[in-house]
């Protein structure tokens, strides 16, 4: 930007405050949307799209902060939420499980203990795989965690622990969804902001570091592997809040719910949302949990092949066509939307974001995929 | 932050902010539009995961009822290409929609929640499978002035423990559905000491609890070293063979599925023939693809189940009548999944038409009348318990030797059980524990009203009494 002339700089200017005042007016929008959207949308929009969309959106989230962040594509983040889910569950009053009877919000803590050192360990494990031995490591553990609680039936079996004890401020989900979204809300806030914030601590940046180049930074004196292994941690952390949220939602946890299909469909929640991304997670979220619910009823019959039960071939076909045309997800479609019309008004200056925004680049490291 | 990320971030939070108000827009062009005297009904089926290939055959049950008795014009070839025209007691019924599950109970909430709270039905005909049915009894609770109808779902908890007063079955769960055989066992073939083995899941542990009840009742003996529980997918049963004690009377089958098949055929290659004077199955037994796949060795061992597949009675020809409308249901006749929301259909239009479609007053005068409704079912008649679940005839079938001309064995109805109820004559009740790999324990107690008024039966003869 510093070769650009007086002139051009100053259009740049009124165009780049022009713009500031649209994100300005979207955000507040967003901001009033959510604060106020049980009063704006019935109850069961407000549980079954955006309850769930927040919750999905923070599974997600964990996955996009170890892609993005560090590199490492995992599919066991299923796992490791099931894991919070089931500790909770178990020492809860409950049907099923060990139903031990704990104060819901001491279960919630020790939820999420339990699954960020179990996510730790996993850690330890896989941080110094790459690429498909990564991926193959990660599918392991949420399999592994499938079929232990599927057959461990002191601690749940394949009917799952039902009419789980919520925390006072929940109160019952279904009779009263309002308590619930909004403590989702603020738990995706926070999980937003935690993670933004730990990308510019020093272990932040050595991750992306690692991300880029982990012989380059083993050379510096980097710890490459416990750098994985703790990243591992912190989305093993992240995930946990979606697994308490995610009981909370349904009142129950059961194997059938924590499946491979649900591994899959967490991946492709982040793909369609933006793998690099962060806010593509609760994007793609809600894409996924709306289809889920309206594609029974949009989708006609066509013969045997297109019917109301094909909801997983409609969000293959839209997950298909985000991969061939935007590999940035939906997120990556409306930055190529907005830089175009910004290229429209005027000369601005290139927006390279290291963190998040150099899909081309982590693609292409061998580390990456 | 450097101007270009703070730029990248907030460019990103614009497309956060828009999304939501396109899928808000996208989730209200679809409000229903009904008219407001219609009867409104949903029906929850699988039509993913393990049960999905039932579907049709679940939703075609109850359509049949609608076309056959209250004018219902299919809208297509299939079941789930939806029916209208239908009146009861003067009133249109609007089928708001199908529910489509995939056997987690998770899913049948969302999906029962999507046709009671968005498209407003006013009464529900579903789940399919044991975790959804509980799932969905919890629910009905939350939502006392609608009516709740069971599908096929068979888990003791659903009405034995949750208990919603607006939740009906009329169908019965998997220990009802294996009476008579522990009392079969202990009298008939002299067993003293058993043996169960069944997949590791809600279902065959129910499915095994209604024989353990029964034969532990009268004097049996079946400890928990006894009980064998291989997972479920299992593909190799050797080691589970040889786990069976070899000091026992006789052995009780809950295995399903296609393991059936994989564990008889490995039971014949470790034991030899089957002694089918040692070894009795449940529900899954009287199936065409396993005695197709296990032949003449299987000729003599008796099942239970709920379906009396050579049943002659005027109501199994108007059954089977009834589901013309849909040739392929028509062709699964005998299955237990259409049957199951057949009967739920049939009560609910009967019912219906008792209260002359009155749903005022929180639906309180359709419900005492299902509670009190008697379905002519085609296997014999179905009413209800006190705690709104099915009190029916089981029957114990034989199988017998192929016809000629063909090398699949035939099977043959030989035992009515009579009312068989979900308590089994109070062993359970709910304070018991639900049925697991443990439970019921093995205890003596009066055992069930129906033991020892079992009535030979003989459809060949055209004379048994309905």
């Amino acid at each position: 930007m510093s070769a650009a002339r007086p002139a051009t700089s100053a259009i740049a200017s009124v165009t780049s405050r022009r713009i500031r005042i649209t994100q300005l007016v979207a955000l507040g929008a967003l901001i009033l949307f959510l604060a106020g959207a049980p009063s704006v949308v019935d109850s069961f929009t407000l549980a079954q799209i955006l309850t769930k969309a927040l919750w999905l959106g923070i599974a997600a989230a964990s996955l996009i902060f170890l892609s993005s962040y560090g590199g490492m594509i995992s599919l066991g983040q299923t796992g490791i939420y099931a894991v919070a889910g089931f500790t909770m569950a178990n020492l809860v009053h409950a049907a099923g499980g060990k139903h031990l009877g704990w104060d819901p919000l001491a279960a919630t803590a020790a939820g999420i203990v339990v699954a960020t050192l179990f996510g730790v360990l996993c850690g330890a494990i896989a941080a110094r795989s790459y690429g498909i031995y990564f991926l193959m490591i990660t599918l392991a553990i949420s399999v592994i965690v499938f079929y232990f609680f599927a057959q461990v039936t002191t601690l749940s079996g394949y009917g799952g622990i039902r009419s789980v004890t919520m925390p006072g401020f929940i109160g019952n989900p279904i009779t009263n969804p309002v308590p619930l979204y909004y403590t989702a809300l603020l738990a995706s806030f926070f999980v937003y902001v935690g993670i933004r914030y730990l990308a510019r601590t020093p272990f932040g940046l050595a991750l992306q570091g690692i991300r880029d180049d982990p012989a380059r930074m083993q050379a510096l004196g980097y710890n490459v592997a416990l750098h994985r292994a703790l990243a591992f941690g912190v989305g093993a952390f992240i995930a946990s809040i979606a697994g308490i949220l995610s009981v909370w939602y349904t009142t129950q946890i059961s194997p059938g719910g924590i499946n491979v299909a649900q591994t899959i469909n967490i991946l492709i929640i982040a793909v369609i949302g933006g793998l690099y991304r962060l806010e593509g997670a609760w994007i793609g979220a809600l894409v996924f949990s709306t289809i889920d619910n309206y594609s029974r009823v949009w989708m006609p019959n066509v013969g045997d092949w297109l019917g109301p039960a094909r909801f997983e071939s409609v969000i293959g076909v839209i997950f298909l066509v985000i991969v061939l045309a935007s590999p940035g997800g939906l997120v990556g479609i409306w930055e190529s939307l907005w830089d175009r019309r910004k290229r429209r008004l005027g000369p601005v200056e290139p927006s390279g974001v290291p963190a998040t925004g150099a899909v081309d680049e982590i693609v292409d490291h061998p580390a990456a995929v | 932050m450097p101007r270009s990320q703070r730029r990248a971030v907030s460019r990103r939070l614009c497309a956060v902010a828009v999304f939501p108000l396109l899928a808000l827009a996208a989730c209200n062009s679809n409000n229903p539009t009904t008219t407001s005297s219609a009867i409104k009904i949903g029906i929850l089926s699988d039509c993913q995961g393990d049960f999905g290939s039932f579907y049709n055959d679940d939703l075609g049950g109850a359509l049949a009822v609608l076309a056959a008795h209250y004018g219902g014009k299919a809208s297509g070839s299939k079941p789930s290409d939806g029916m209208t025209g239908a009146k009861i007691a003067g009133k249109d019924i609007n089928i708001v929609g199908f529910g489509c599950s995939d056997s987690t109970a998770a899913k049948a909430i969302e999906e029962t929640r999507r046709l009671v709270e968005q498209l407003g039905a006013d009464i529900m005909i579903g789940p399919l499978s044991g975790d959804e049915g509980i799932a969905v009894a919890n629910y009905a609770k939350t939502q006392p002035n609608k009516t709740f109808l069971n599908g096929i779902s068979g888990a003791q908890d659903a009405t034995l423990k949750v208990q919603a007063p607006n939740f009906f079955r009329f169908n019965p769960d998997g220990a009802q559905w294996s009476s008579g055989l522990g009392d079969y066992a202990y009298n008939k073939l002299g067993w003293r000491t058993a043996a169960v083995i069944g997949d590791d899941y809600a279902f065959p542990y129910t499915s095994l609890a209604g024989f353990i009840a029964e034969f532990c009742s009268i004097g049996g003996s079946i400890p928990n070293s006894n009980r064998i529980w291989p997972p479920l997918g299992t593909t190799d049963y050797s080691s589970f063979v040889t786990q069976i004690p070899k000091n026992i009377d006789g052995l009780f089958v809950g295995v399903g599925g296609a393991g059936l098949i994989t564990f008889l055929k490995q039971y014949q290659q470790l034991n030899g023939p089957l002694n089918t004077k040692h070894i009795m199955g449940n529900t899954f037994w009287p199936d065409p693809q396993l005695l197709k796949a296990i032949g003449t060795p299987m000729v003599g061992a008796v099942a239970a189940s709920g379906i009396a597949g050579d049943a002659s009675f005027s109501q199994t020809t108007a059954y089977k009548n009834e589901l013309a409308i849909y040739p392929a249901t028509q062709a699964d006749a005998a299955s237990v999944f259409t049957l199951g929301y057949w009967s739920a259909m049939t009560a609910l239009g009967q019912a219906l038409t008792a209260v002359n479609g009155d749903l005022s007053n929180g639906q309180k005068a359709l419900q005492t009348a299902l509670a009190t409704t008697v379905v002519q079912g085609p296997y014999g008649k179905i009413s209800l318990d006190s705690n709104r679940q099915a009190v029916f005839d089981n029957w114990i079938v034989q199988i017998t030797a192929p016809p000629s001309g063909s090398n699949v064995p035939g099977i043959k109805t030989v035992l009515r059980v009579p009312k068989v109820d979900q308590t089994f004559g109070g062993f359970f009740s709910p304070t018991t524990p639900a049925p697991s790999r443990t439970d019921p324990t093995c205890t003596k107690k009066t055992p069930p009203p129906w033991v020892g008024n079992e009535t030979p039966v003989d459809f060949s003869t055209g004379n048994v009494p309905y």
